[in-house]
C-alpha cells in the first residue's frame, strides 16, 4: 500500500472522525473545567442535535449547513432546560450524584429521540457523494466541510474565551470558582453561556456525524467513550487539548483497523483512556487532576 | 466620627457551632487595623464574617452606618469592601492583567484610570502584565492578589494573613505596600500570624483570643503590654 492509499483510507477518515469528536470532547472539557463533572448525557444530546437538524432538512426543507446552526441553537436551549430542571437542582450534592443523573438523563433524551424519529437509520441526503481529487488526496465536500467548521467553531470558542468578559468569567470560574465568586461573578449566569456554548458543539458533533455517516439514535451513545478518551487524552479543561485529543484518537482509531478487526475498533478509544489514566492523567496538556 | 467598618457583638460560625463568640472591631478611614491571636482565636473567621462568608447569629456589621450583615460577597463587594484569602487568591491561568481586570468584574466602562493606580502601586506587575499569575514569585502573586482586590476602588481591603509562607524580606516589602495602600486612601483590615511585626506596623490592633476580644489599642500599647507579650508573642 503507497503513502496515498494510506491517507486516503486511514488519514483522511481520521481527521474527519477526529473533527466531531474533537466538537464534543471540547464540550466535555468545557463541562469538567467549569461545572467539574463527567456529563454522561453529551452523547444523546448529540444525537438530539443531528435528528432536530434532520427534522429541518426533511420537514421544512431549510438546505443542508443552514440546519446546522438552527440545530445549535436548539440543542443549546435543551441543554439550558435540562440543566435548569436537573443539575441545577443537585448542585450541592456530592458531584457523582450529577453524574449519575446525566446517565439518567442520556436515557430520557435518546427515548424521546427514539419516539419522535424511530429507530431506523436516517440520512441528511440521498444517492452517493463522489470525493473530489486534490493532487491524489480524495476529500468529500461534507469531509472538507466537518474540519474546517471544527476549526472555525474552536476559533470562535477561544476568541470568546480570551476576550469577552462573560468568556474570561469562565475561565475565572475554571480556573479559581471561589475567588471568582468573591469577585462578583455572577456563578448561574456562566453555567448558562456554559450550556449555551456545550449543547451547541453538541449539535455540531451529532450533526457531523450524521452527515459523513447516518442518523441513528444510538450515534451519540457510542460516540461517548472516545469523545471521553479525547478530552482526558487533550488534558482536562484544555480545549486545544481536546482538539489535540479528538483528532488523535480519530486517527488511531481509523488505523487500527489495519491491525484488528474492525468491531475492535470502539476498543482503542478505551485503550487510550485506560492508558493514559494509568501513564499520565493529566493529559498530554497538563489539565486538571480530577 | 461614625468609623469605616464597624463590627458589633458579632457571633457565629461555619455550621451550628459558634466560632466567633463575641467580637466587636471598627476600622476608621486612612488606619491599619490588624487582628492577632493565638491559632484558633478566630482571626480569620472575623475577617470572613464581614465578608459575608459566615452564618452570623448575633451582632451587626455596618459600612460607613449601612448594615452588610447577612449581604452575599457580591453585594458587599459592592458596598466597598474588598478581600484577599489567605490562600488561593489569584487566577493562576490569567495572566496578571486578566487578574486585575476580573477584579474589576463588577465595575463597566473605562478601567485605565483603575489599571494606572493599580500598576502606580506595583510597578513589577506594570512589567509582568502579560505574564500568567501563576508563574510570578510569592510576593508578586500578593501583589496581584491585594491588586485585584483594589481594582474595585474599595474603602476597606480585608487582608487574610497576607505574609503567611513569606520570607521576612518579603514580608517587610508588603508591609510597605499595606502603608502605600493605605496612603493612597484605602483602610486595610489584616489578619496577622506574625504578631509583633504585624503590631509594630499597624495603626491599631485587636488581640482576639477563643473567639472574643481580649486586648486592643495602638499597636505600641499593646506591644508595651505584660499580659499580651505573655499570651501571644512569647514573653
Amino acid at each position: 500500500m503507497d503513502f496515498l492509499e494510506f491517507v486516503n483510507f486511514y488519514i483522511v477518515p481520521g481527521l474527519v472522525l477526529g473533527s466531531i469528536y474533537a466538537l464534543g470532547a471540547v464540550g466535555i472539557t468545557l463541562v469538567f473545567a467549569i461545572l467539574r463533572y463527567a456529563h454522561l448525557a453529551h452523547g444523546d444530546m448529540a444525537t438530539l442535535g443531528a435528528f432536530v437538524a434532520f427534522a429541518a432538512v426533511t420537514l421544512a426543507g431549510v438546505p443542508l449547513y443552514a440546519a446546522l446552526p438552527i440545530a445549535m441553537v436548539a440543542t443549546a436551549l435543551v441543554a439550558v432546560g435540562i440543566d435548569r430542571l436537573f443539575y441545577d437542582y443537585l448542585r450541592e450534592r456530592p458531584r457523582i450524584v450529577t453524574v449519575m443523573a446525566s446517565l439518567g438523563v442520556a436515557l430520557m433524551v435518546r427515548s424521546v429521540v427514539q419516539v419522535i424519529w424511530g429507530v431506523d437509520a436516517e440520512t441528511y441526503t440521498r444517492g452517493i457523494v463522489r470525493p473530489e481529487n486534490w493532487w491524489g488526496i480524495r476529500l468529500k465536500d461534507r469531509e472538507i466541510a466537518t474540519v474546517l467548521t471544527m476549526i472555525g467553531l474552536v476559533l470562535c470558542l477561544q476568541l470568546f474565551l480570551m476576550k469577552t468578559k462573560w468568556g474570561k468569567a469562565m475561565r475565572a470560574m475554571s480556573d479559581n470558582p471561589n475567588l471568582a465568586l468573591l469577585s462578583g461573578v455572577d456563578n448561574a449566569k456562566v453555567v448558562f453561556v456554559t450550556w449555551m456554548i456545550v449543547g451547541g458543539l453538541c449539535a455540531a458533533a451529532g450533526f457531523f456525524l450524521g452527515l459523513n455517516t447516518e442518523l441513528k439514535s444510538m450515534m451519540g451513545w457510542q460516540m461517548l467513550l472516545p469523545m471521553f478518551a479525547a478530552a482526558i487524552l487533550g488534558g482536562v479543561g484544555r480545549i486545544e487539548g481536546a482538539v489535540i485529543g479528538g483528532l488523535v484518537v480519530g486517527v488511531v482509531e481509523e488505523v487500527s483497523v489495519m491491525f484488528l478487526p474492525s468491531e475492535y475498533k470502539a476498543a482503542t478509544a478505551f485503550a487510550i483512556l485506560l492508558v493514559m489514566l494509568i501513564v499520565r492523567p493529566t493529559g498530554l496538556l497538563r489539565g486538571k487532576v480530577l | 466620627m461614625t468609623p469605616l467598618l464597624e463590627m458589633r457583638d458579632v457571633r457565629g460560625g461555619y455550621g451550628d457551632a459558634d466560632i466567633l463568640q463575641d467580637v466587636s472591631l471598627n476600622v476608621a478611614a486612612g488606619e491599619i487595623v490588624a487582628i492577632v491571636g493565638p491559632n484558633g482565636a478566630g482571626k480569620s473567621t472575623a475577617m470572613k464574617a464581614i465578608f459575608g462568608l459566615l452564618n452570623i447569629r448575633g451582632g451587626s456589621i455596618t459600612i460607613e452606618g449601612r448594615d452588610i450583615t447577612g449581604l452575599k460577597p457580591n453585594q458587599i463587594v459592592q458596598a466597598g469592601v474588598c478581600y484577599v484569602p489567605q490562600v488561593d487568591n489569584i487566577f493562576r491561568e490569567m495572566t496578571v492583567h486578566e487578574n486585575l481586570e476580573m477584579g474589576a468584574f463588577l465595575r463597566s466602562g473605562d478601567l485605565s484610570s483603575a489599571f494606572e493606580r493599580v500598576y502606580g502601586l506595583f510597578p513589577d506587575l506594570r512589567e509582568r502584565r502579560r505574564t500568567l499569575a501563576g508563574n510570578l514569585s510569592g510576593g508578586q502573586r500578593q501583589m496581584v492578589a491585594m491588586g485585584r482586590a483594589l481594582m474595585l476602588d474599595p474603602k476597606v481591603l480585608l487582608l487574610d494573613e497576607p505574609t503567611a509562607g513569606l520570607s521576612p524580606r518579603y514580608m517587610e516589602q508588603i508591609f510597605q505596600i499595606c502603608r502605600d495602600v493605605r496612603d493612597a486612601g484605602v483602610a486595610l483590615l489584616l489578619v496577622e500570624q506574625h504578631a509583633k511585626q504585624a503590631l509594630a506596623f499597624c495603626n491599631r490592633g485587636y488581640v482576639l483570643a477563643s473567639g472574643s476580644n481580649r486586648h486592643e489599642g495602638t499597636g505600641a500599647e499593646l506591644l508595651a503590654d505584660r499580659e499580651v507579650a505573655e499570651m501571644f508573642l512569647g514573653g
